[in-house]
């Protein structure tokens, strides 16, 4: 499957601005499932100075400078996306029981299952608690398969959660979303690897984008897209595999990975610096995700 | 926690009645003067016997002496959280701590070592990370430390060596040997410090010194240096400057200190700017590169575009100019991670990884609560342990669990249960004891050393001895700067004298760029200069007047209602204190002790003698560079006259205060004598000036106006013009020179327009003139005067066409005229000031975020990266 993604972000400021520092995580990175064939930044005003890399995480970065005074920044990400058709192995009944990966954690020494751990831990949005734990308890039972604890966890929030734009800010902490039982995609994906974690079991976000189908007769409309979030879980057989919990399936060719991160905090697609600006920036995202190629 | 403190060095018990000094080490206890057989060790053989022969009565003098040039240096160490006095003075005790040369070269090999290691480990860990990967270090305990900074990760700079400075903090065993507490990596601080503790000691026992063959510790900071210009990313000789969080640090004097010795600007986040991929300085001469930077900041706090968001301290972008390779940082950023005390209990396996052997020296035994086995020791053991938090940035400090009551010792568990990775326990250590010189005579203390390592070429050079401290008290255990623990000079003493210095290190030897350091300073410094001038010219006009009023008030003649109420309302405006005077009733115009009394010593009161002296203070601290030393001693005369201000104030009214004001008068002269002799003549030197003399130029128009706007009669006219000659001191000239014209007239041509006069007004706007030529220009030249000259201009020209008798003019009681000129000259001052500042020194708005991480701004921005709607069917 081939997509093509456009991703575009504009800034609009009560008053100039006069220099600013920004870094993107808007270009899709490569994944065992994914390569990012081609991708093209455009900032306006221009920048003084761009360049991309690759980060601790393995994503794109994309630092820029601008030193030209301006009221409007418009950030424009074209990229073109291979996706493997051949789906992970849904087949939840097999493998690693929950047991099992828990001792397998603690004692394995092979490198891939150390550098795992890292996601067992806190990170800045995301602190594992007894109410997280005591919320996942009843998907986690021992002689399970892993799998299919995941997956049954993944259920579990998408039918007790209600997806509610109007809820959630970015700054909605966890013990609310949970309190409140709402939230959008981000918060779902950071509840279940908050729970995950708290269970022992290590997990990732996943920042990308979701094509969406138009009703049935419709026109898809250029635009109507939007960035996408979900979870990335270790699975000590079978590496890393993904989670859905906004859609309450795992991750099929229709999910185009931006970045991985501990959380939010690691992937935010546009972070930066500004100089002037006044009051309250008025921000506009657009996502097109298009299907070039079946 | 603090322990019980004994009375602190210099506050003098019962002098001991023998005139020789002895020292007797507390039995049972780690003594460093002694051998394992008792005897004492050669190295302080020498040392005990001379300290002893000078007595105590000596010994007391050299202390003094001592506490004298740290006070003329400016050396301070500030505490935390202690508003009012926001510093304390450096201590040092006078007895150094001696180490023999073959004691110390084996000490010295283990710290090299361990400076390679931590090296090593440095580059792995935001490398290859093998550490982990090879199972040597568990990953929770990089991971969840936060000072791994991922940010950070392949950051490269030239050389092998990425840990540029590190200091360690050992302990001497009762075998002798030394044993790690731990590692500073991220900033150390202390090597300046050593420095002024050996100024001192040298200077204080210069014999001594001289007999003692004591090694020399210059070549480190030359060798630092030098190190710094191999870093050069453009193999050019680099631009180096030292970044210091400012002048509030605990130890800013040692930034400014360690910045001078070595010829660095110093400069704090917003003197620095990135631009085109770049980092610059903004120096009055426009923007300037800087190439490699010195770090004092904490490294989270260096950028807020990719570190901590909220952070004041950093510089938007610094990191991606330090990831391009234009800019090196000492030590780099994210080597914060090195001060894990976990990494203490994995060190021995760590090593054996990159070295492929064990660490020569010891280190502290350490339990991490991340691991199982050593989270169940630390609950059995716990009030017998040192829990400290992995990360200094936490803020957390160290405590000594049994000194918790039950609650407390539940809510730690607790802590150390939720967050294990976090928490190290150590064993309380035994230090070794030293002998101090407590007023009267030598006693043990506990004794910490912190030692110095500097990469050189490929290895690294440990700077011979280092900071050592003591406990306030013979049982003092925690010894800490924060709680205020003595420091003494470390000497690593020869049997034979030292060689002469590493050819090439020779401190004459200057490698910076052709440019002095000293020409471009940042512009904030020049800034501060400029408001330095202004409020201690503010102060000593302020005081000038009230002076001449205590006087007049407690005159042999009593002077008139009206007079008072003049002189008062006068004093009211000149030092801002409105309204103050302006709106008293006769009643308290009557009785104005209380009021003027607080106009001299109210700190919290703006425009008050103290007030505006502590923002002159304020102003200083932060342009400290760019004064020399003697500078800096008048002004802790200034500092000094203002601690004893209360004292001398005590009587009141009733009690001469005029007197109680004339040190501080005398010390603000001394300051403005050393500006014209000592100061070279660059732009700080311009700016001073400028400062002082549009403050005196606005302070003779506002008592013009005060004094002499008013007309009142014959008595009250005499008692005002002498009022304003006196503060004006010109009360002689005037005396002299009274033959051919009328009072009043005569006063104020003497203190408006008479240029040989160097209070008058027109001598402020001709020194002005001056200055202003000499500023820096940016942009074209063209014939058309610039804003600032046109207003300066205009003041001149207008003080210049006046004329006595038309100033003079009376109609109701005023003097319309001269009002009016007056008004008119101080508002085209303030416009010159405004214009002024504003060209010259930055004002550019604090930077925001594009993004915040944690809420905070507005929704639409928060939004950032949120799916639309519609997502989810």
């Amino acid at each position: 499957m081939r997509y093509r993604v456009t991703h575009s972000t504009h800034y609009r400021y009560a008053a100039r601005v006069t220099s600013c520092y920004n870094l993107a995580n808007v270009v899709p990175r490569d994944t065992k499932r994914q390569r990012c064939i081609s991708s093209r930044i455009v900032v306006s005003p221009q920048p003084a100075v761009s360049r991309s890399r690759t980060d601790y995480f393995g994503n794109q970065a994309y630092h820029f400078e601008i030193q030209k005074a301006h009221k409007e920044l418009v950030i424009t990400a074209e990229s073109e996306i291979h996706i493997s058709d051949r789906d992970l192995d849904l087949n939840l009944d097999f493998g690693i029981s929950y047991g099992q990966a828990l001792h397998h954690l603690r004692n394995n020494r092979s490198q891939q299952t150390l550098e795992a751990r890292e996601y067992l831990l806190d990170s800045p949005m995301i602190a594992a608690s007894e109410e997280l734990a005591a919320y996942a308890q009843p998907s986690f039972i021992p002689d399970r398969s892993l799998k299919s604890c995941v997956a049954d966890l993944t259920s579990r929030i998408f039918h007790d959660f209600a997806y509610d734009p109007a809820f959630s800010t970015i700054a909605t902490p966890l013990t609310e979303v949970l309190a409140h039982k709402r939230g959008v995609c981000q918060d779902f994906a950071h509840l279940q690897i908050g729970c995950l974690r708290a269970v022992g079991i290590p997990a990732k976000y996943v920042s990308g984008y979701i094509e969406t189908l138009p009703p049935p007769g419709e026109e898809k409309m250029v635009g109507a897209d939007a960035t996408h979030a979900w979870v990335s879980y270790f699975c000590p057989d079978e590496g890393w595999l993904e989670f859905d919990p906004t859609n309450d399936t795992s991750a099929s060719s229709q999910h185009i990975v931006t970045a991985f991160g501990r959380d939010y905090i690691d992937v935010t697609p546009i972070k930066g610096v500004i100089f002037g600006g006044g009051e309250a920036p008025v921000l506009s995202v657009s996502v097109n995700v298009e299907r070039i190629e079946d | 926690m603090s322990q019980s403190q004994s009375p602190s060095i210099g506050q003098p018990t019962v002098p001991a009645a023998s005139d020789t000094l002895e020292y007797s080490p507390q039995p049972g206890l780690l003594d460093e003067t002694r051998a394992a057989d008792g005897s004492v060790k050669p190295g302080w053989q020498y040392l005990l016997q001379s300290v002893g022969d000078l007595g105590p009565e000596v010994m007391r003098q050299r202390e003094h002496k001592a506490r004298r040039i740290l006070r003329d240096d400016g050396a301070t160490y500030n505490l935390y959280g202690k508003p009012g006095s926001p510093s304390t003075s450096w201590e040092l005790d006078t007895v150094p701590y001696v180490i023999d040369s073959e004691d110390w070269a084996g000490i010295e090999a283990g710290l090299v070592e361990r400076s390679e290691l931590f090296n090593l480990i440095l580059r792995d860990l935001y490398g290859p990370r093998d550490i982990i990967r090879h199972g040597a270090l568990p990953p929770e305990a990089l991971f969840g430390h936060g000072g791994f900074l991922r940010a950070c990760q392949g950051l490269q700079m030239p050389g092998e060596q990425e840990l540029i400075l590190h200091a360690v903090d050992i302990v001497r065993r009762a075998d002798g040997s030394v044993c790690v507490l731990s590692d500073r990596t991220q900033a150390p601080s202390g090597s300046g410090y050593v420095l002024e503790n050996r100024t001192v000691m040298s200077r204080v026992f210069p014999s001594l010194y001289r007999d003692s063959h004591v090694h020399r510790i210059a070549s480190f900071y030359h060798r630092l240096r030098l190190k710094l210009i191999s870093l050069s990313p453009s193999g050019d000789i680099p631009r180096i400057a030292l970044l210091t969080p400012g002048a509030r640090n605990e130890s800013y004097f040692e930034h400014a200190y360690l910045a001078n010795y070595m010829g660095f600007p110093m400069v704090q986040s917003g003197d620095l700017v990135v631009r085109n991929g770049f980092l610059w300085m903004k120096s009055l001469e426009g923007l300037k590169r800087v190439d490699v930077l010195l770090r004092r900041v904490d490294d989270e706090s260096c950028d807020p575009v990719e570190l901590r968001a909220d952070s004041q301290m950093g510089v938007p972008g610094l990191l991606e100019v330090v990831r391009t390779g234009r800019l090196v940082i000492a030590n780099p950023l994210g080597s914060g991670v090195l001060e894990n005390p976990a990494l203490l209990k994995y060190l021995p396996a760590i090593s054996m990884l990159l070295l492929g052997r064990e660490p020569r020296l010891d280190s502290v035994q350490t339990y991490w609560a991340g691991d199982h086995r050593d989270l169940a020791f630390i609950n059995d053991n716990i009030r017998s342990l040192i829990i400290k938090n992995t990360w200094r940035g936490s803020n957390e400090p160290s405590v000594f669990a049994g000194d918790l009551d039950e609650t407390q010792l539940q809510a730690l568990l607790a802590r150390i249960h939720r967050y294990r990775h976090q928490f190290v326990a150590q064993e309380k250590l035994a230090k070794s004891y030293t002998p101090a010189f407590n007023g009267s005579g030598l006693e043990p203390r506990p004794t910490l050393l912190r030692t110095f390592s500097v990469a050189t070429d490929n290895s690294y050079t440990v700077l011979p001895g280092g900071l050592t401290r003591i406990g306030t008290s013979l049982d003092g255990q925690f010894i800490s700067m924060q709680e205020g623990s003595p420091s003494k000079d470390t000497w690593v003493t020869a049997s034979e004298p030292e060689r002469a210095p590493v050819p090439g290190l020779a401190p004459e030897k200057r490698h910076f760029s052709g440019e002095s350091a000293l020409d471009s300073p940042p512009s904030r410094v020049v800034e501060n200069l400029y408001w330095m001038g202004r409020y201690a010219e503010r102060a000593d006009a302020s005081m000038r007047l009230l002076r001449t009023v205590f006087v007049m008030l407690n005159g042999e003649d009593p002077i008139s209602a009206d007079a008072q109420r003049i002189l008062l309302q006068t004093v009211s405006e000149i030092t801002y204190t409105l309204p103050g005077f302006t709106t008293a009733t006769a009643a308290q115009l009557a009785d104005p002790e209380a009021e003027l009394m607080q106009i001299v010593r109210d700190g919290e009161r703006v425009g008050s003698v103290r007030s505006t002296i502590n923002s002159m203070l304020l102003a200083a601290d932060e342009s400290k560079e760019l004064l020399s030393t003697d500078t800096i001693r008048v002004i802790n005369d200034v500092r000094d006259a203002l601690d004893n201000l209360d004292g001398d104030l005590a009587g009141g009214l009733a009690s001469a205060p005029e007197e109680a004001l004339d040190p501080l008068v005398t010390a603000l002269a001394g300051l403005s004598g050393l500006t014209q002799e000592s100061m070279i003549r660059g732009m700080g030197w311009h700016f001073i000036e400028m400062g002082k003399r549009i403050e005196r130029a606005q302070q003779t128009i506002a008592t013009v106006k005060g004094l002499m706007g008013t007309v009142s009669g014959e008595m009250e006219q005499s008692t005002l013009l002498t009022a304003l000659l006196t503060s004006m001191e010109v009360l002689i000239t005037y005396r002299r020179r009274g033959r051919e014209k009328r009072g009043i007239e005569l006063g104020l041509e003497l203190v408006l327009l008479d240029s040989r006069n160097p209070r008058s007004l027109l001598f402020q706007l001709e020194r002005l003139q001056e200055h202003l030529v000499e500023l820096p220009r940016p942009g074209k030249e063209s014939g058309e005067l610039n804003a600032e000259s046109r207003a300066l201009l205009e003041a001149s020209t207008l003080v210049k066409l006046s004329t006595l008798p038309q100033l003079l003019q009376v109609a109701d009681q005023r003097r319309p005229e001269l009002e009016a000129r007056m008004t008119q000259l101080a508002d085209l001052l303030r416009e010159f000031s405004r214009l002024i500042t504003d060209k010259h020194f930055d004002h550019r708005s604090g930077p925001q975020q594009l993004f915040t991480s944690f809420g905070g701004t507005a929704p639409g921005v928060l939004n950032a990266g949120l799916p639309g709607a519609g997502e989810r069917g």
